[in-house]
């Protein structure tokens, strides 16, 4: 008898669709149960295959929950698949290998994907400010979202603190916005270090995972997204016009007991002429600020002029198929951001192929995730926001032909006109070209053993022609005009070889994994550049059109990676959880002596809610886990060359505008001119017995679910010490030059909270909503410092240092209000300067003297606690998201009170906040601002309480509303689906009343944030 | 090993050393010379100027570089001044680079390295220079020298060594460079024997003066006066170098450059393959506004009534200051125009270029005046736009022939030998008398009613000691002003506050700022030592007194 003629088998057809919908969803696993026998169901939800007439289906798709059908004869096997929320079946990456969810021991957040999508951003990671617990963004506005900056846990280092990401395997440590948000298909944030230890000496400051998107088995899937958005500038400083500055002008003049008309900043004053009771009757400019009458004196708003109302698009289209034979991904991507600041503007082509091939029956897969991406950047010039401050109002922004530039006249600052600045940069773009992906094969020679090899790359080309334009703005001019090209590249490849196997027997289930890992990086780069170019034209200026001085430079780093690693995981009858990691990392920043560090960890978790008495008494509980971690995780990010004692030929010895050059070379012949002899410098002193700086982390967690998930969250608390922190520590200066010496010092700790809480709810079948919020916090400490450095980060230089402190720390004087009436004035400690309408200093020694000694800690840069709130509803084909993001408790350094309060802090010259209008007077002695005044005699500009303010916020940072068009309309269209949305970021933000300036998030003078508003449509098909 | 990576564009302690390349060491030392900067200029004039008699800040206003604002008034002086920090580890920076040729010529034999004992004594002629100007802006310093081990340096105490016992080692750098370097220099950019002597001479002629720990002069020490008289002797008569027939000639560039005067200079020089060429970046900001920026290091108008002379050519010293000069009423000394610019005067000698009172960024703060001796022609090519500064390639001297005359007269005149510092003196004068060809306008006519009397004793002066010394102290003033050296004098004579006291009095009618300044005694002699610089040696530092 022929074998087959024992197995009965029968062809079974049918449709997996939907609850509340006769949709077919496609792509859905059908498998019978306990064989490899299988099949995906097509574009229309629909599938038919041989199964075994006694055989069980299993229907699988990511999202619900499994299902299984038996055949028991049937030909036709329709099934209505639930979507899961308990989501413990999703696999999540956890590090060089995939976990159920429901097994994870560590603390690992896993982000929904939708809603970074939903908040437009070049920068995807820029969009999960306030998602995650336990991990803090902070970022401006700049179009590309480069500035970003990600903190997990805390401040871990004295060094780099950012987190290591891994794109499908490649770890990098920056760039994320040169990614294109819409191919991301998992982003998974290792937060402890029992999770992330296995990425070893880079792991430290956490890691986030980012898997790209693959085809998916069943049919051809064309997505098509779009928006388009206007942005602006809603926050804009409020500066002084043409007559405020001269009132103030005039009564700085007069409070310092100055003839008023005796400036020279184009004010003439008709006043009483009565120092000791002075009244201004009119101010007066003249018609013209130049001899040559070329500047008519205006009354130029700066900001309005440095700023514009931005549009911005971004098109994203993706194809992608699978099969029995492989999948494949393709997708095309084109952002355009302008910048709400004239001429700054990002774009980006993206472009990338994730595919992969299926040999041998499944046994061998190979295949690549690659991705080409082009990004293209005008930046903020330097001296723009400040500049916009600064420039007097008088000053026009063009000279009265229209084409010249205005500039300052007189005892105006040296500060260049920001619209200029603008103007003269915008050819000055950037070319970014970055190639970033893998190739991989797997082979599983035998049943659950699984080999892996992948060969990554990053390779980045950077390009940018810099022209620099001569001109005459004012009494600033240069004449010199030239052209700067630079180049660089940057090549790392990282290859690494896993294998793992699974094994499962009774209630046991284990899998091992054991790799090797080696990581290479080498930047080169160089640049030319040469002056005097008769035409200024874009299409002229380079370098061989030049006819003046030429000069170039250029330099190479390398450094590599050795690492091999292992992992064990073990599950007891899905109640009992256990993980060990080992990794072993060696890198060629380190000297011979302690060239490899080793880095543990281990994890335990117990499923609670497996447990008989959980099951039979409380069913509501649908989840309940402990989790427990230690780890040790390193930190290699110091210079590549740190353990060297080094010498360097610096000829020229650096830019000397605004620091001193260090250069080697000089005119000993007395020619002053020519090729100069030149000689060598000590750069720095080796150490050959640097070692990894290594953090120890501690977690303890919980996860909960209750009535099937519908409320759920998870609370976290951690406990991490960094030590031997690597540091470059200043050093006395009598050592001259080549002090610099990299050592192992410092050590730190963090400790802190996170907690997770969300409500998913649907009134009637139309109405579903989910609440999601989250909450963290942290203290940090330095607990050691070496000698040598324990006065850098503050404190009087003796006795009173960093050490038990936070990092970061405001050590300053504390502003004890204004002199307000000459009694308080006598009574008060001596204070070189003093005077009424001035601050008063404690003296907080009382020994009668205000002076150095009367510093402490002021401030706390670290917030007490950050949140975010995520709301979103759908009802009947409308959607809502609603997001909210704040930090309670810091202290910011508000900068612009140096400019807005006072008129001789910074220099008197420059155009000041509208605040200090408000400023103390005899009349006016209940104001807060100091009287103002031509000399800083009070030594106001001091570090003092006054700058110091509360930075605590909460913004709406995104509102979106969409409309997803019913199946009669899109079935009409051809299309599966059709959704249109509109939505606004940055549109509300809560300060704190101690707060004086405008956006607490951006306190100083970095890319403004815009408020933006968003029209998209998401178009599948 | 996969692991070994090397440096890029650097190089290891184990491929600088040997003959071939020590060269680079010294050369480097040399050029720490230049690497200063406007906000830590090693040509000092925040600290030797404006601190005195002589300038004002400058500047857009008092804000404009506070720190130097208060230095000027001696008011809200704190050891936290990033600017001194700055000053501070940069001259440490040249002294370890002299420290680092010496020991890698320490390495090579005169075999090897024929010029061994000459380089050494140039290194230890650059290093005795470094500590000198750190001595006379802090008083107390750490000293450090080749021999000293790395692991040392933070155990040397700035009060491990007296007062004097500093000069003393600053003086034997100076000696073992006499003692080792040649009469006759092969590269014009180095030290020779005379600059040596010089700088010895100057060294004891300070060392001379002893103060106390509240930093009063108690005493001039004779023996040490006798050195300058005979170190100057050394210069004076047996060296190349001697006055320059036109005072101007120390202040111009190009060919005027390493003129017969120029004992020792700084080798700036432009077009030279660096960025902006090897400029004076410390004297920048002295640029006026009509011609770049930033109109910093204003003459006083104090000093500019100092040029004003008698009927017989000699200073007004009671009377000087009672009005301001008027260049059409009064006589005076031509090196006014040679140091001060004036609206309507030509600008550096230029007949087409006469400065404006335009040009001045504040006059209403700080007058209408500028200095010239560190500027240039604008046409010159030495004259760069480093924007938005200006730096010009002129050298700058730092040690004058003139300057050792009346080194030497002062050691005679306290020696009680004034007869024979009068000749010096007279000398200087006849000099400036002399300096008046570059100074008449287009059509001829002179700027100003120059007219320089000679000291003559019993005809137009009673030469007692008394007086000698008050003619030494103006002569002093007249010739270098603006170059850095008047308050250290004042210190150094033991009358800085009682001189910048008098001048508050007076000049706070014409700059409201000075309004309640005043020198505190024990104190504002020197400058606080860094705070961060204790903060390093974990309180072993000693703060200087009064801070």
């Amino acid at each position: 008898v022929p074998l087959h003629a024992l197995a009965q088998t029968i062809n079974v057809s049918g449709k997996v669709t939907m609850v509340n919908s006769d949709e077919g969803i496609p792509g859905v696993s059908v498998v019978e149960k306990g064989s490899v026998n299988g099949t995906v169901t097509d574009i229309n939800g629909q599938y038919t295959f041989e199964v075994s007439a006694t055989g069980t289906i299993q229907f699988s798709f990511v999202g619900f929950k499994t299902q299984e059908i038996p055949v028991n004869g049937l030909s036709s096997v329709n099934v209505v698949m639930e979507e899961d929320f308990q989501q413990l079946d999703q696999v999540v990456v956890t590090g060089y290998q995939s976990q159920r969810k429901a097994d994870l021991t560590g603390a690992v957040s896993v982000i929904d994907v939708d809603e970074i999508v939903s908040t437009p951003s070049a920068n995807p990671i820029k969009s999960l400010q306030g998602h995650v617990p336990g991990m803090f963004v902070t970022s401006d506005g700049s179009p590309s979202g480069s500035g970003t900056t990600i903190r997990i846990r805390g401040i871990g280092t004295l060094n780099n603190n950012d987190p290591l990401y891994v794109i499908d395997g490649v770890p990098t440590k920056a760039g994320m916005h040169e990614l294109n948000p819409n191919d991301i298909e998992s982003i998974q944030v290792l937060k402890d270090a029992s999770s992330a230890s296995i990425y070893g000496s880079r792991a430290a400051n956490g890691v986030i995972i980012v898997t790209t998107k693959k085809g998916k088995k069943g049919k051809i899937q064309v997505n098509l997204n779009a928006y388009s958005n206007i942005s602006w500038y809603d926050n804009k400083i409020d500066v002084m016009n043409a007559e405020q500055y001269g009132s103030a002008l005039w009564r700085s003049l007069v409070n310092t007991g100055t003839d008023p008309n005796s400036n020279n900043l184009s004010y003439q004053f008709d006043w009483n002429g009565d120092l000791a009771n002075p009244s201004l009757n009119k101010i007066l400019v003249p018609k013209f600020l130049d001899a040559n009458q070329t500047m008519k004196a205006s009354d130029t708003d700066w900001f309005d002029e440095v700023s514009q109302t931005s549009v911005s698009q971004s098109y994203d289209l993706s194809v992608s198929n699978g099969t029995d034979k492989g999948s494949y991904l393709f997708s095309l991507g084109y952002l355009d951001n302008q910048g709400i600041i004239k001429t700054t503007e990002f774009t980006r082509v993206s472009a990338r192929m994730n595919s992969n091939y299926e040999l041998a029956d499944g046994k061998v897969v190979i295949g690549e995730n690659f991705s080409f991406n082009q990004t293209n950047e005008v930046n903020i010039p330097g001296g723009v926001m400040d500049g916009a401050v600064r420039a007097v109002p008088l000053i026009p922004v063009h000279t009265v032909d229209g084409i010249g530039w205005g500039g300052p006249v007189g005892g105006m600052n040296d500060r260049q006109n920001p619209v200029r600045i603008l103007q003269n940069n915008k050819q000055n773009d950037y070319d970014y070209i970055r190639l970033f992906g893998n190739f991989f094969v797997d082979v599983e020679p035998v049943k659950n053993l699984k080999f892996r090899s992948s060969l990554g790359i990053d390779y980045g080309i950077y390009d940018a022609l810099n022209s620099q334009l001569s001109y005459s703005s004012g009494y600033l001019k240069n004449e010199t005009n030239m052209v700067t090209n630079n180049h660089s590249s940057n090549k790392k490849i990282v290859w690494s070889n896993t294998l793992s196997y699974e094994y499962e027997v009774d209630n046991h289930r284990f899998d091992i994994m054991a790799g090797s890992e080696f990581y290479k990086q080498k930047d080169e780069s160089f640049w030319a550049s040469a002056q005097d170019f008769a035409v200024e034209d874009e299409d002229y200026m380079y370098l061989d059109a030049a006819t003046g001085k030429k000069d170039n430079g250029g330099s190479a780093a390398e450094y590599a990676l050795m690492s091999y690693f292992g992992k064990m995981n073990y599950v007891y009858n899905d109640k009992y959880l256990a993980s060990a990691t080992l990794r072993y990392d060696g890198s060629s920043r380190f000297g011979n002596n302690n060239q490899y560090g080793l880095f543990p960890a281990f994890s335990v978790g117990w499923r609670i809610n497996q447990e008989d008495f959980i099951k039979d008494n409380l069913k509501s509980v649908s989840n309940l886990k402990l989790r427990f971690g230690w780890g040790k995780t390193g930190n290699q990010e110091i210079d590549n060359n740190a353990t060297y004692s080094l010498y360097q030929t610096n000829y020229g010895g650096g830019d000397p505008t605004w620091r001193s050059p260090n250069g080697t070379a000089y005119d000993m012949y007395g020619q002053g001119t020519g090729t100069l002899p030149s000689g060598y410098s000590v750069v720095q002193t080796g150490n050959d017995d640097l070692k990894w700086e290594t953090t120890i982390q501690t977690n303890l967690g919980i996860d909960f679910g209750l009535f099937d998930q519908k409320l759920f969250g998870g609370v976290d608390y951690f406990f991490k010490s960094t030590k031997d922190i690597l540091i470059l520590p200043g050093y006395i200066g009598a050592i001259g030059e080549g002090g610099s010496r990299w050592v192992n010092g410092a050590s730190m700790e963090n400790e802190g909270l996170e907690v997770l809480v969300g409500y998913r709810g649907s009134l009637k079948e139309e109405f579903k909503f989910e609440i999601a919020a989250n909450f963290a916090t942290y203290s940090n400490k330095i607990t050691k410092l070496p000698l040598a450095v324990v006065n850098d980060y503050g404190g009087n230089g003796s006795d009173d240092n960093i050490l038990n402190r936070p990092i970061n720390s405001m050590y300053g004087y504390v502003a004890d209000g204004l002199f307000r009436t000459q009694e308080e004035l006598d009574a008060s400690a001596e204070q070189p300067g003093k005077g009424l309408g001035r601050i008063r200093f404690a003296d907080l020694d009382n020994n009668g003297v205000v002076d150095d000694a009367d510093r402490t800690w002021i401030g706390n840069p670290h917030p007490d606690f950050t949140y975010g709130l995520n709301i979103s509803a759908e009802f009947k084909g409308f959607d809502l998201t609603m997001f909210f993001q704040g930090i309670a408790g810091i202290d910011v350094i508000n900068d612009m009170k140096r400019q807005g309060d006072f008129w001789s802090v910074d220099d008197a010259g420059s155009n000041k906040g509208t605040r200090l209008l408000n400023a103390w007077t005899p009349e006016n002695s209940n104001s807060s601002i100091p009287a103002l005044t031509n000399t800083d005699a009070n030594w106001e500009g001091r570090f003092s309480t006054y700058y110091v303010e509360n930075g605590g916020y909460m913004k709406l940072r995104t509102a979106q509303l969409g409309y997803s068009f019913p199946k009669s309309v899109i079935d009409r269209l051809k299309l599966s689906k059709l959704r249109l949305y509109v939505s606004g970021q940055n549109l509300w933000t809560i300060k704190s009343k101690k707060f004086t300036g405008l956006d607490p998030e951006n306190p100083s003078f970095g890319y403004p944030n815009p408020v933006m508003i968003t029209t998209g449509v998401n178009v599948a098909f | 090993n996969e692991l070994d990576m090397g440096p890029k564009a650097l190089l290891g302690d184990d491929q600088v050393g040997g003959a071939d390349n020590v060269d680079g060491f010294v050369t480097a030392a040399y050029s720490s010379l230049g690497n200063d900067h406007y906000d830590h200029p090693f040509s000092l004039w925040p600290f030797g100027n404006v601190r005195s008699d002589d300038a004002y800040k400058g500047g857009s206003g008092p804000a404009d570089i506070q720190d130097f604002h208060f230095i000027e008034t001696f008011s809200n002086v704190t050891p936290n001044f990033g600017e001194l920090d700055a000053l501070w580890y940069n001259y440490y920076i040249a002294i370890s680079r002299a420290n680092e040729a010496l020991n890698q010529l320490a390495l090579l034999s005169e075999e090897e390295y024929p010029e061994k004992k000459v380089r050494e004594g140039e290194m230890r002629f650059l290093r005795g220079y470094q500590y000198f100007q750190l001595k006379i802006m802090f008083k107390y310093i750490p000293y450090i020298d080749e021999t000293v081990p790395d692991s040392e340096y933070e155990n040397i105490s700035n009060v491990a060594l007296s007062n004097d016992e500093l000069w003393e080692k600053i003086a034997a750098d100076f000696q073992f460079a006499i003692d080792n370097l040649p009469v006759s220099k092969t590269d014009i950019g180095r030290a020779d024997k005379f600059a040596a002597q010089a700088m010895l001479a100057k060294t004891r002629l300070y060392q001379a003066y002893e103060q106390d720990d509240d930093n009063n002069v108690t005493n001039i020490n004779t023996g040490k006066l006798e050195e300058v008289v005979s170190l100057a002797n050394e210069v004076l008569n047996n060296s190349p170098y001697d006055l320059e027939a036109d005072f101007a000639y120390n202040f111009l560039p190009g060919d005027y450059e390493n003129g017969k005067e120029s004992i020792f200079a700084v080798q700036y020089s432009t077009d030279d393959g660096t960025m902006h060429g090897r400029l004076n970046f410390g004297d920048v900001l002295a640029v006026p506004m009509g011609l770049g920026c930033c109109d910093f290091h204003k003459p006083s108008q104090n000093l500019v009534n100092a040029y004003r002379t008698s009927a017989d050519g000699l200073p007004e010293f009671d009377t000087y200051n009672q009005s301001n000069l008027d260049f059409a009423a009064n006589n005076v000394d031509p090196r006014i125009d040679h140091t001060i610019a004036t609206p309507g005067h030509m600008w550096k000698y230029d007949q087409n270029l006469l400065y404006e009172e335009s040009w001045n960024r504040s006059p209403d703060v700080y007058g209408v005046h500028a200095s010239l001796k560190e500027n240039v022609s604008p046409d010159c090519p030495c004259f760069v736009n480093i924007d938005p500064f200006y730096g010009n390639s002129k050298n700058r001297i730092l040690v004058r022939y003139a300057d050792v005359m009346l080194w030497k007269a002062e050691a005679l005149i306290e020696l009680g030998r004034q007869a024979e510092a009068l000749e010096l003196i007279n000398r200087i004068r006849e000099r400036a008398q002399a300096s008046t060809e570059l100074l008449k306008f287009a059509n001829g006519s002179y700027m100003g009613n120059y007219l320089v009397g000679i000291y003559v004793d019993g005809v137009n002066c009673n030469w007692t000691q008394d007086f000698a010394r008050k003619a030494l102290r103006w002569e002093r003033r007249l010739e270098f002003a603006m170059e850095g050296s008047r308050y250290f004098d004042l210190v150094r004579w033991g009358i800085a506050k009682e001189t910048m006291d008098k001048y508050f009095m007076k000049e706070k009618e014409r700059i409201s700022y000075y309004e309640g300044s005043s020198v505190t005694k024990g104190r504002d002699e020197y400058l606080p030592i860094p705070q961060k610089q204790i903060n390093f040696s974990k309180g072993l530092y000693q703060q200087n007194v009064g801070y």
